[in-house]
């Protein structure tokens, strides 16, 4: 598969913060991938500068192999990527109708179909202005003029904020009929549960530095929790093997968490005379809380 | 990209609106003092003891002159201009304020179509108001029983309108600028409107004293008035020529600055 969206080294500093901090990533054709992090991550600053709204600082981005910092390749971009911002912020004086056919105006290939679907599963009154829509409307108008676009990529910063759980289900549901129909999604959310449920990638960010680029089955898989107990109190150095990526100890009891190299690694507690040792696997929120609190 | 003029329409229509009734009134008004004015001066010219202007004797006997001492070199240019920072006022950066800019640059949109659409639109709102303010004033000097040149009146128009370009552009580079919803707006009409008026008066009584002096040259509100008898000889080409080189710096400096914003 060929990669939609690539970065190199890509950086950003607001004055002396720097939000992203060399992010190498890479967003395969047709993949429904999850951007992960904390709030301040990168997440939303590394969105902006992939469709040209922020200018990286250093590095490089492209997106459809056309170059993210240059505006005329920008442009080239954003005609074939479908973008729902977080703050889901529409023209509050235009009628639904109205910016319905706005957006829709920019778009060859938008789905009509898609559109009067939404509008009745969404219950979007056409004659309503925006302003006087709920904030729950107002994130299900956002999401439905992004998924009609018919756009190859979809790009979602947090799509499922302030909606009901009935629409979040909704919501998730077309994400994942688009990617059945060949659209790449790119999405970030704090919804651990979600993404567990439509990504088949995974991509975290922390602190403007990517921690894990992996497929969701092989994190499932590969990713480990090791509780061992043992008769001496043992210290965290004793843990530092190639696969362990957090370890806590208390007192006579340690948990790690693994990576890869599992069997290698109970072999090692079990050397450093382990009482018990248990292997469970790992949600994918367990994984994420190991990877944001594991910093230096 | 004809909805992007019609957002602009939308975000614009209602200080449009008012612009017109603003319009009407200035010219309204002026068309029915008239009469009343024209006879003071009369008097005041009878009178040896008055107070005697030069002039008043083309104030009495002109009535294009009048009309062009009143709206062109006043109200109706000061009114006109107010107006069309008022259409110019918005934009992404604007959009940043109120939410919507992330939509916005969503779009496949180049940030130079966004701001020319909206120059573009403010543009042509200026040029219907000021089309719509030589209505009313036909339509108010036929209820008054008074004629004048029409062409000359278009021809003020077009001055008014082609020395006024600079105040859009001004304008849209405040409103780039300086970041705030109303801040950017306020800190324009200060910026421009001050020195403005102040200049435009002080030229003023200075001309009526058949004085002049080197601030002449940046008497802007003198250059969108022109003379009362606009000709090719008296258009004032130079100055309008500096004021275009002007805009164009000032649009530049908009575009580079707007390219490299990060929302």
């Amino acid at each position: 598969m060929a990669a939609i969206i690539e970065t190199h080294e890509l950086k950003k500093d607001y004055g002396k913060h720097q939000a992203v901090r060399g992010l190498n990533l890479s967003v395969q054709a047709g993949s429904v991938c999850a951007f992960l992090g904390q709030n301040g991550a990168g997440k939303s600053s590394t969105i902006k500068m992939l469709l040209g709204m922020v200018h990286p600082t250093s590095g490089a981005g492209r997106v459809f192999g056309h170059n993210i910092d240059n505006e005329k390749e920008s442009l080239l971009i954003r005609q074939r990527v479908a973008f729902v911002a977080e703050d889901k912020r529409l023209y509050d004086y235009m009628t639904v109708e109205q910016i319905v056919r706005f957006t829709r105006s920019f778009f060859p290939h938008w789905n009509h179909d898609l559109e009067h679907r939404l509008l009745d599963q969404f219950e979007l009154p056409p004659d309503r202005k925006v302003r006087q829509l709920s904030k729950g409307m107002r994130t299900k108008l956002a999401l439905l003029l992004g998924f009609a676009r018919g756009c190859e990529l979809l790009i979602l910063d947090e799509p499922t904020e302030g909606l009901d759980p009935v629409a979040i289900e909704d919501v998730l549901q077309i994400v994942v009929s688009l990617a059945a129909q060949g659209t790449t999604v790119f999405f970030s959310s704090h919804q651990i549960a979600e993404v567990e449920q439509v990504a088949d990638h995974v991509l975290m960010i922390d602190r403007g530095k990517l921690v894990l680029d992996a497929p969701m089955d092989q994190v499932k898989e590969q990713y480990r929790q090791i509780l061992a107990v043992f008769p001496e109190p043992v210290e965290a150095r004793d843990f530092h093997l190639p696969g362990i990526e957090t370890v806590r100890t208390e007192g006579r009891t340690v948990s790690l968490v693994a990576s890869h190299n599992v069997d290698s690694i109970v072999e090692h507690v079990r050397m450093l005379r382990a009482g018990s040792i248990d292997v469970v696997p790992l949600s994918l929120k367990e994984i994420f809380l190991g990877k944001v609190r594991a910093r230096p | 990209m004809k909805m992007l003029y019609y957002k602009a329409w939308i975000e614009t229509r209602v200080r449009f609106i008012a612009g017109l009734i603003a319009a009407t009134i200035i010219c309204v008004y002026n068309i029915q003092q008239h009469a009343w004015l024209t006879a003071m001066w009369a008097g005041e010219l009878a009178n040896p003891h008055g107070f005697h202007m030069s002039w008043m004797p083309l104030g009495i006997h002109e009535y294009g002159w009048y009309l062009w001492h009143y709206l062109f070199d006043n109200y109706l240019q000061q009114v006109w201009s107010l107006f069309a920072v008022l259409f110019a006022f918005g934009g992404l950066i604007r959009e940043r304020s109120s939410g919507t800019v992330l939509f916005s640059l969503g779009l496949p949109v180049s940030r130079r179509r966004w701001l020319f659409t909206r120059l573009a639109v403010a543009l042509i709102e200026s040029v219907a108001l000021s089309l719509f303010a030589v209505i009313v004033v036909l339509i108010g000097s036929a209820v008054i029983h008074q004629t004048f040149s029409l062409p000359q009146m278009l021809l003020h128009t077009a001055l008014m309108i082609a020395a006024g370009i600079f105040i859009i552009a001004f304008g849209n580079l405040c409103y780039t600028l300086f970041p705030g919803n109303y801040l950017s707006l306020l800190l324009t009409l200060v910026l421009l409107g001050v020195p403005y008026l102040l200049l435009q008066t002080y030229m003023q009584h200075l001309r009526y004293l058949g004085k002049t002096n080197w601030l002449a040259y940046f008497d802007f509100a003198h250059a969108m008035a022109g003379p009362w008898q606009l000709t090719w000889s008296t258009t004032p080409w130079i100055t309008l020529l500096i004021i275009w080189a002007l805009t164009a710096i000032l649009l530049r400096v908009t575009l580079t600055y707007g390219d490299r914003f990060d929302y």
